[in-house]
């Protein structure tokens, strides 16, 4: 009787540890300074997913006001990421993780099946789709590279133009109007870390003087549960010398950088980062971040600074307190992917000087949160105020519905919005009302 | 001994399911244990994650024999309605109930596990340990060979 009791008392101490009722507004997560809860631990993960239902015909996300939106591609296998050529025709990469990571826990057994059901598990077409508007206005899709391992970042510097597989930096020859690219003309510039890839993205962009190409390589595991020799290289952005290939680490302690991009106003790198999970509904807050060289983000010992994770062992008090805190949050759990500096946007009520990130939103808390294109306000190269909704609708309103989830964005020759989107396995093209 | 005669005995299937299962359950639970004990004092994920399939494994050889005795105890009463067998019924379900948590907090990453982890495979064991001890306290000796 005494075991019993003494039983229950632990099962209602843990119960008790695991409240993932909201005490922290979303917007006071937001900005420079934004208010962190106490970390908890969970009983039951966390996972609260909408359940995946296709764009019915016509139906498409809400552009917002002095904004119409149109699908300009239908059918694709997991668009990830849009890139502009100079001639406006537009490349997507559709992929989806490479499949190489092993199921190493029961955990990952129930996820794996959670996720498929949202439509964010998909199998992606590992190849890249040329998106090209013709005399008739209809945009047609000519299979522009195939045979691709997970490609995702794309940067055209001349003619070369370099995609970021999940195991390699490529670089293919491009001449304008090219509607296909031959894979075997590929050329390995360098490899980047590949083993097991839980985060497998590889984001992709280039210093404004074109000599360094930057990547962005996500974590090997949420905190370390893959073991810390599996991070080798990993959370970091790398920057690669284009001529040679030879990288070194630029940034490191950044868990997932999903995009990487150059303020083309102040020259000076940023970067979005999908911060840890399963701390709490409201913890921690991806952010935004102009990527100081050589500085350290906190992962996986620490975020927001000083703010130790305990689930890390051995702990590191020197690294700790070297942690730089990121520039600016964008609340938990919203899953930043997808950022496009917005000079050369031409989107009525919103300006020049600031940026579109595409929230692909969250997948383990209630009530949901991301599932739109924001867009942030920068004064004197910084970021300002609270965010504000340029797209959303890729859910239901009661949250019980998926359609469709931002991630890539990248702006056409005439200043609209193009927006991948890898649930509803779209192109929209977001522009001016007439 | 009138209570003995009036016995229905349990199934031969029945008792042969609850051989072949209870031991395996109870030696996975036994080794998770091991396995957390080892990684509290290492901190080497390899046996964290070991723990995670053992407790897994554990419950999943756990469920038959579970339901099996729970039909024997308080419905056909095939094996004895003493306090023992009603003990030993407790015993077993309780721990079935306490690495039914564990196996969500050993979903947790990494070091999130510690400390309960390690605290509720204790408990289970425990639980297990006292009612293999119950049962050898409470059979009598010429029944033991039968169930």
């Amino acid at each position: 009787m005494i075991n019993r009791q003494c039983s229950m008392l632990i099962l209602c101490a843990l119960l008790a540890g695991c409240d993932n009722s909201e005490s922290t507004t979303i917007a006071e997560q937001i900005g420079p300074h934004p208010k962190l809860d106490k970390a908890s631990a969970f009983l039951l993960p966390p996972i609260s997913v909408p359940s995946k239902v296709d764009w019915a015909q016509g139906q498409t996300p809400h552009p917002s006001a002095g904004l119409k939106i149109e699908s300009i591609a239908q059918g694709l296998a997991h668009p990830r990421m849009v890139y502009r050529l100079p001639n406006n025709d537009i490349l997507v990469a559709e992929s989806n993780a490479p499949g190489s990571e092993a199921v190493t826990t029961p955990k990952q057994l129930i996820s794996g099946l959670v996720k498929k059901d949202s439509g964010k598990g998909g199998k992606g077409g590992n190849r890249i789709t040329l998106l090209r508007k013709d005399a008739a206005g209809h945009w047609q899709k000519y299979p522009f590279i195939l045979n691709l391992n997970s490609p995702f970042g794309m940067m055209l510097l001349g003619q070369s133009l370099y995609v970021a597989d999940a195991d390699a930096l490529l670089v293919f020859p491009y001449q304008t109007g090219d509607t296909a690219i031959d894979a075997t003309q590929g050329k390995r510039l360098a490899d980047l870390p590949s083993t097991i890839n839980h985060h497998w993205t590889k984001s992709l962009t280039a210093s404004p003087d074109g000599r360094h190409l930057y990547v962005g390589i996500g974590s090997n595991s949420n905190i370390t549960e893959n073991g810390l020799e599996a991070e080798y290289r990993r959370a970091a952005i790398l920057e690669i010398d284009r001529q040679s290939g030879a990288s070194r680490i630029y940034a490191s302690g950044l868990r997932n950088p999903t995009g990487v991009a150059f303020d083309p106003a102040t020259q000076q790198l940023w970067t979005i980062v999908n911060e840890r999970d399963e701390i709490g509904a409201n913890l921690v807050p991806d952010y935004l971040t102009q990527v100081k060289e050589g500085a350290f983000y906190g992962w996986p010992y620490s975020y927001y600074g000083q703010h130790v994770d305990r689930r890390v062992q051995p702990p590191a008090p020197d690294k700790v307190a070297s942690a730089v805190a990121p520039d600016y949050a964008l609340s938990s759990h919203v899953a930043p992917l997808g950022i496009q500096f917005a000079q050369g946007s031409h989107l009525p009520g919103f300006g020049q000087d600031g940026l579109f990130i595409s929230e692909h939103g969250s997948w383990n808390r209630k009530p949901l949160n991301g599932y739109r294109v924001s867009y942030v306000q920068f004064s004197q190269g910084k970021p300002v105020g609270q965010p504000r909704t340029v797209v959303d609708g890729f859910v239901s309103d009661d949250q019980k519905t998926i359609f469709g989830a931002p991630v890539g964005l990248t702006l056409d020759n005439q200043g609209a919005l193009i927006i991948a989107d890898d649930v509803g396995n779209q192109v929209w093209r977001v522009s001016a009302a007439p | 001994m009138s209570s003995v005669t009036q016995l229905r005995s349990p199934s031969r299937l029945a008792i042969f399911l609850v051989n072949l299962l209870n031991p395996a359950a109870y030696g996975a639970f036994v080794a998770g244990f091991c396995f957390d004990v080892i990684y509290f004092t290492t901190q080497e994920i390899f046996w964290i994650k070991g723990a995670s399939w053992l407790n897994f494994f554990g419950l999943l050889f756990a469920i038959l024999p579970r339901l099996i005795n729970l039909y024997q105890v308080w419905v056909s009463h095939s094996v004895s309605p003493l306090l023992a067998a009603r003990r030993s019924f407790w015993l077993n379900a309780l721990a079935i109930i306490v690495a039914i948590f564990n196996a969500f907090v050993h979903s947790r990453d990494a070091w999130g596990v510690m400390p309960a982890g390690l605290v509720l495979s204790g408990v289970t064991v425990a639980l297990l340990v006292l009612a293999v001890l119950n049962d050898a306290l409470s059979t009598p000796r010429q029944q033991q060979e039968t169930l």
